[in-house]
């Protein structure tokens, strides 16, 4: 069953007198549960989708559904509440809130989010129980992007968005968030799409879509994805 | 190519650019203002003293002075010129006005100007008038005038329209705070026709010019006419005190609000100087990286600083200038009070340095916040600039803190984290506070201080003034007839200062008298009232010992309490307690409920003055108090809105990441714009609390400053508290709403970009 669907989505820029085509007529569909990899070259287009989807930017024409739903039309509240309800990001850069705790950074999304999961619970998933009271700016790298799917999981999301989560990091620690996002994503029954210029992040992928000059270039399903564990870059 | 990149920079920047040229001009701007002020009130003020030979010392004897008196005073060495004077208050005919006429002897010294019309001729039968009365009540050179002085009247042409040092503050008595030149002007005629109408001369007074000591002409005067005599100086001469102490008011008000104001525009300065640099860390590290010098690029970005300086130095000294002119000027606020011919803005010797001094410290701040961008090696200076980690700070230690909600916390530890930004917002709030508190409670205090005179001191309808050479028992005859008080005022030598002895018979509570607290008081009969000026001079119960000019006697009178006295500097007795202790008196005035058309002109009487006349010639005063609070609530609304709109983008920009990301997770732009305000309101809350009791003290400080003038008692409505606290939020607010407005427009993708 598909959970997203892209009808000849086009994103126009407009820089000055300068036109760039980021989406040119994109159509896509996504099934639900799947992780899904979006591959190809910086300024492909591939980050303007995953923006396009997780209610950031809307269509220049074209529709989204998600859910069933038509986010392209909505209004600034409206995509709140669907940011809120809906999805959840992962950056590369982790974006925690620097003035607030760990606890309190995946604990924040119960002020919006009507079913939080409990933030102390996600927290001892993603293995930082002890690092609650800790500030953001305490932890390495890979541990700010576990409290990171911590509080992106902790919204309870149909979709979980991540823009080269292991962009920052070395690929050991890469490797370890990416097999915890996975099994996350798995236990909490999650779709999860991932935006990266890695091809080996591709390999774990049940669907890689390639992405060049605004268009889909291939759509292509793997049957006995890669484990994490025999991933390597 | 660089300079290029200073005018793009700087537009890219332009709101703090703008903010800082605007703190900087008002602060140069209010700085200059008030010490134009007074320096020209000093300069103004003594070349027209000097033009019409105004008097150093003043002689009074009630019994007036001879010709032989006149010539042994002209004889004293040290004496450059010496001349029988008369001034004295008498009715334009047919009006409810009067004049004070003015006889100058001998005429070399307390002359006139000139300003249109005949010079000066003792031979002449004309009246020469003040030409700003003239003008209020349009009289020409050649109408007629008449004046009528106990009975007898004199008339003449107006021969001339003039301004006189003796009459630069031209009020009947000194109960009458400002001018008011439609009821009260004065005059000058020569002596001849003072005779010719009088029939006789009489000068009670001696004006002299002379560089001698007081005391020295005191000794010399006494060695020359074989008595003690009351000798002032011109510090306790209206005219000469009244610029003087408006001097002192604008050095005071020169040294508080500019220092405020400079202070904020300096500290405004380094955060945002610190900021832009920051922001500017790769661009600097790029310059570094490409091959400029540390030099060059210090010079690059310390210019900044010194042509924010200098704008804002530039825009400060032409309003300093404007702020000035609105004071001095033919039609300015000081106006109202001195009849000065030229008003020329005069800039004190010292402002230019101190200018010049402030561009420098401007361009230093930018200098450092730059240097210390540059350090280290190329590599370094591109790394961009990182804030400082988080710590957890004491508050948190705090049970109930875990207790709190999010946005609490979040802006609780964001204000702990940017303590420069926080302070800086704070001191905005409290500046702003506090020019509000200062500024109403002024005008509440004065108005506090009209209503006591008005309805608790000045409890009669009439005043009427005497002829000095009216007996005491004709006088106090007249007194009852009216069902009147009178008192008798003399200058006494006290503890080595010149006070006014007041001797009251307040029987019929025509006067009153209030206490420290402002409370009605009962005079006894049992001793003297020391007004609050002389409170500290003696103790309840004590002794003191003064003695009257013109006599030897020195009275030794005991201490019942004290009083406040908000005009003259005064000891103040009852008629019976003055007979119990035998001093001599004349009685000057009697104050009466009788309307002004009952009462019987006679002999007696010199002039009436109806109490609301009296009163009227205070709104003036009012009116220019009014504006003072205008331009204090303006500055108060201009440093809040400027410092904190300034402070409020610099705290967006630097959270614009943080807000991204929770827009992103699905705040909505009302809950973060909810979470900014209410960081204001935080900072708001703390800055008022601090605000009120510092603008209640500076208050404090300037009414203290005006003691020796008046005895003011500090008052503050509730309307003040309110008002001050509700602008000063309202400020805080509009500002919060103008900046949250802002993150609408937060670009979420473009913000999450890059790195921590």
């Amino acid at each position: 069953m598909s959970i997203v669907e892209f009808k000849d989505v086009t994103r126009i820029y407009t820089n000055g007198e300068h036109e760039q085509k980021a989406l040119d007529g994109v159509n896509l569909s996504l099934d639900e549960g799947k992780f899904i990899v979006i591959l190809g070259p910086s300024g492909a287009g591939k980050s303007t989708l995953l923006n396009m989807l997780g209610g950031l930017d809307s269509p220049t024409s074209g529709t989204i559904k998600v859910n069933g739903k038509d986010i392209s039309t909505l209004n600034g509240n409206e995509l709140a509440d669907y940011r809120a309800s809906t999805v959840g990001f992962v950056f590369q850069f982790y974006n925690l809130i620097p003035t607030l705790t760990v606890y309190e950074n995946v604990a924040l999304v119960k002020e919006i989010s009507k079913d939080a999961l409990d933030a102390k619970k996600m927290l001892d998933e993603v293995g930082l129980a002890d690092h609650m009271q800790n500030f953001p700016s305490e932890l390495s790298g890979g541990e700010q992007q576990r409290v990171s799917i911590a509080r992106a999981l902790a919204k309870n999301p149909k979709i979980l968005l991540c823009d080269e989560p292991t962009g920052a990091l070395d690929s050991e620690t890469g490797v370890l968030v990416l097999k915890l996002l996975l099994s996350m994503a798995r236990n909490y029954g999650k779709t999860i799409v991932v935006v990266t210029h890695n091809q080996n992040i591709a390999k774990m992928a049940d669907v890689v879509i390639r992405v060049k000059n605004g268009k889909i270039k291939s759509c292509e399903e793997q049957a006995v994805p890669m484990s994490a564990d025999e991933v390597e870059w | 190519m660089l300079g290029r990149k200073l005018i793009r920079t700087a537009w890219r920047y332009k709101s703090q650019f703008i903010s800082m040229i605007i703190m900087i001009a008002i602060g140069v701007g209010v700085f200059l203002g008030f010490n134009i002020e007074w320096s020209s009130i000093e300069a103004d003020t003594s070349t027209f003293f000097e033009d019409t030979n105004y008097a150093d010392y003043r002689l009074y004897s009630e019994t007036g002075f001879s010709q032989e008196d006149i010539e042994a005073v002209q004889d004293i060495e040290g004496v450059d010129a010496a001349t029988r004077y008369l001034s004295v208050n008498m009715d334009v005919k047919d009006t409810k006005n009067s004049l004070s006429m003015n006889v100058s002897e001998n005429y070399t010294v307390s002359t006139m100007l000139i300003m249109e019309g005949a010079d000066y001729d003792e031979d002449s039968e004309g009246i020469w008038l003040s030409d700003r009365y003239a003008k209020e009540n349009k009289i020409a050179v050649g109408d007629t005038l008449t004046v009528t002085y106990s009975g007898i009247e004199i008339g003449g042409e107006v021969a001339g329209l003039v301004k006189s040092g003796e009459m630069m503050i031209c009020v009947a008595d000194e109960n009458q705070l400002m001018p008011d030149y439609e009821t009260f002007g004065f005059a000058y005629i020569s002596p001849k026709k003072l005779e010719d109408s009088l029939g006789m001369a009489f000068y009670p007074q001696i004006n002299v010019r002379s560089d001698m000591e007081k005391a020295e002409l005191e000794e010399a005067v006494k060695d020359a006419l074989g008595k003690t005599i009351l000798v002032t100086d011109k510090e306790t001469h209206v005219a000469y005190a009244g610029a003087k102490s408006e001097a002192e008011e604008g050095k005071t008000m020169g040294s508080i609000l500019p220092v405020l104001f400079l202070a904020i525009a300096i500290l405004t300065m380094i955060t945002t100087m610190h900021r832009i640099a920051a922001n500017e860390k790769v661009q600097i590290g790029t310059l570094k990286a490409l091959g400029f010098r540390d030099r060059r690029i210090l010079r690059h970005y310390t210019s900044y600083g010194f042509v924010i300086g200098l704008m804002g130095t530039a825009l400060g000294v032409a309003l300093g200038y404007g702020i000035a002119a609105l004071i001095i000027s033919p039609t300015g606020m000081m106006s109202t009070y001195f009849d000065i011919p030229a008003w020329d803005l005069v800039m004190p010797g010292f402002c230019w340095p101190l200018i010049a001094l402030t561009v420098a410290l401007l361009t230093l701040i930018s200098y450092f916040s730059v240097k210390k961008m540059l350090k280290g090696t190329a590599a370094d200076a591109l790394r961009p600039y990182a804030p400082k980690a988080m710590k957890k700070s004491i508050l948190e230690k705090i049970p109930v803190w875990n207790k709190l909600a999010f946005g609490t916390r979040w802006n609780i530890r964001d204000i702990i984290r940017h303590k420069s930004r926080s302070a800086m917002t704070l001191v905005g709030v409290i500046g702003c506070m506090l020019l509000l508190v200062g500024g109403l409670g002024m005008k509440d205090t004065m108005a506090g201080f009209m209503e006591l005179l008005d309805t608790d001191i000045s409890n009669y309808k009439t005043k009427i003034n005497l002829v000095e050479t009216a007996e005491n028992s004709e006088i106090e005859e007249l007194a009852e007839s009216v069902n009147g008080d009178w008192v008798a005022s003399t200058g006494i030598s006290y503890e080595g200062k010149t006070v006014t002895l007041e001797v009251y018979h307040p029987d019929n509570h025509k006067i009153r008298f209030v206490d420290e607290e402002n409370e009605l008081m009962e005079l006894s009969d049992d001793g003297v009232y020391l007004c609050l000026r002389l409170a500290d001079t003696a103790k309840i119960g004590d002794t003191i010992e003064f003695s009257p000019y013109g006599s030897e006697e020195t009275y030794r009178v005991c201490v019942a309490g004290y009083l406040r006295s908000i005009m003259t500097e005064s000891i103040v007795m009852t008629e019976a307690y003055a007979e119990s202790v035998g001093v001599t008196y004349h009685i000057g005035s009697i104050f009466t409920d009788e309307p002004i058309d009952d009462i019987e002109d006679s002999a007696l009487i010199s002039g009436k003055q109806d109490k609301d006349m009296i009163m009227e010639t205070y709104d003036s005063f009012m009116e220019i108090m009014n504006l003072m609070v205008l331009i204090f609530v303006l500055a108060a609304v201009v440093l809040g809105v400027v410092v904190l709109y300034n402070l409020g983008v610099m705290s967006y920009v630097e959270r614009s990441r943080e807000l991204a990301t929770l827009k992103v997770l699905g705040f909505r732009d009302k809950q973060i714009g909810k979470l900014l305000i209410s960081q204001n309101i935080w900072l708001t809350v703390i800055g008022v609390l601090i605000g009120l009791p510092s603008g209640v003290g500076v208050l404090y400080i300037l009414i203290t400053s005006l003691v020796s003038e008046y005895e003011l008692k500090l008052t503050m409505g509730v309307l003040t508290y309110s008002v001050s606290i509700l602008l000063t939020f309202g400020v805080s607010l509009a500002v919060g709403f103008m900046v949250a407005r802002k993150n609408k427009q937060i670009d979420m993708v473009e913000a999450l970009k890059g790195a921590e």
